[in-house]
């Protein structure tokens, strides 16, 4: 029987957090695209989990708003081994600072070899989660820690400089 | 972000992107490359070096991260494995995922290649309900299967009374996830 979770999580497993080592399956994923098919494919695999898989948490985004993007990530990261992650929510938008990245923390500590784009995928699956619930994100910095801005998406809004996502390594 | 409490749920809807992208071939690429070669060094490297020994010392702290429920029984010709509750395959029963059409081929499609490289081969079956069994013996030892409850007494999974399913799939000294043979 499944162990008792947020109900903010839209799936349930029978341990509390998950197991770090999948983080490896996760970069070697990223890397195993990106060298058969591109950049170009990694990032719409990244924007087709996001409005997929990860669909009920665009309806549960859209169903409570702020308060549910927060309620979301965190209870997210309090399954994720050695996340350190503050989340706030104020009138105008949810913010995530990521003090400790437990991908990037566990890839670093076993010597794996960081996918160089690994960081963005944090833009474009939330983006394309926030993007059907109305809203969108903005990420800056990388590489272990980070600031994530969710905020309703508006036309006067600049859009998100890649190049304000940092090169993980 | 893409985690790892959910990773069973995410790597399964994968497969599935991977087969509309590039076939099976690809979806077998992917296990053998990214899976096999890429993110399961570890255990390819304890294994080829250290071989039972190293079957021991790889699953035995992965399984038990993963909160699997099994039997381990190992003997100087063979490790054995009775899996009573996958924990990857309870995970998408328990929440209704099903994107791919064989998930349980993931197994084999990288433990298959990665034995194969240390000298190794498969006997193994799964039910697709979350149970299986694995039985890796050197290459050179040609002892075929062992009978239910012959080698891990009352722990075999094959003695469960709902062992049975609609769907068992069979492989025999295997390295390739392509071998199976279905079980009627």
């Amino acid at each position: 029987m499944a162990a008792p979770i947020p109900a903010s999580l839209p799936y349930a497993d029978t341990k509390p957090v998950g197991h770090a080592d999948f983080y490896f399956a996760v970069n070697a994923t990223f890397r195993f695209i990106q060298r058969h098919h591109g950049e170009g494919a990694l990032i719409k695999y990244w924007q087709d989990l996001g409005q997929s898989y990860y669909q009920p948490v665009s309806k549960r985004w859209s169903e409570f708003g702020f308060a549910g993007v927060a309620d979301y990530w965190r209870a997210f990261f309090a399954a994720e081994p050695g996340a350190e992650v503050e989340v706030s929510e104020s009138q105008d938008e949810v913010r995530l600072e990521v003090k400790t990245c437990p991908a990037i923390r566990h890839l670093r500590e076993h010597g794996r070899e960081i996918v160089p784009n690994f960081c963005q995928h944090c833009f474009f699956v939330n983006e394309a989660i926030a993007g059907t619930a109305g809203m969108t994100v903005r990420v800056c910095g990388g590489n272990g820690h980070c600031t994530q801005r969710f905020m309703k998406a508006t036309a006067d809004l600049a859009p998100q400089k890649l190049e304000d996502i940092a090169t993980a390594s | 972000m893409i985690g790892c409490y959910d990773f069973c749920g995410h790597y399964e809807w994968t497969f599935e992107w991977l087969n509309q992208l590039g076939g099976h071939a690809f979806v077998r690429a992917y296990w053998d490359q990214a899976i096999h070669q890429d993110s399961q060094t570890h255990a390819s490297k304890l294994i080829r070096e250290k071989g039972f020994e190293g079957m021991k010392e790889y699953w035995g702290p992965t399984l038990a991260d993963e909160g699997a429920l099994y039997e381990r029984t190992v003997t100087e010709d063979v490790f054995r494995i009775d899996m009573h509750g996958c924990p990857s395959k309870g995970f998408l029963l328990n929440n209704g995922l099903e994107q791919y059409r064989d998930y349980c081929d993931h197994c084999m499609g990288w433990i298959g290649p990665l034995m194969k490289e240390a000298g190794f081969v498969i006997d193994h079956e799964h039910n697709h309900c979350g149970q299986c069994w694995w039985e890796m013996r050197r290459r050179t030892d040609s002892t075929p299967e062992s009978a239910p409850g012959a080698l891990s007494g009352d722990s075999d999974v094959r003695l469960r009374p709902d062992w049975k399913s609609v769907q068992t799939d069979h492989y025999e000294r295997s390295t390739d996830p392509d071998d199976k043979m279905a079980v009627s």
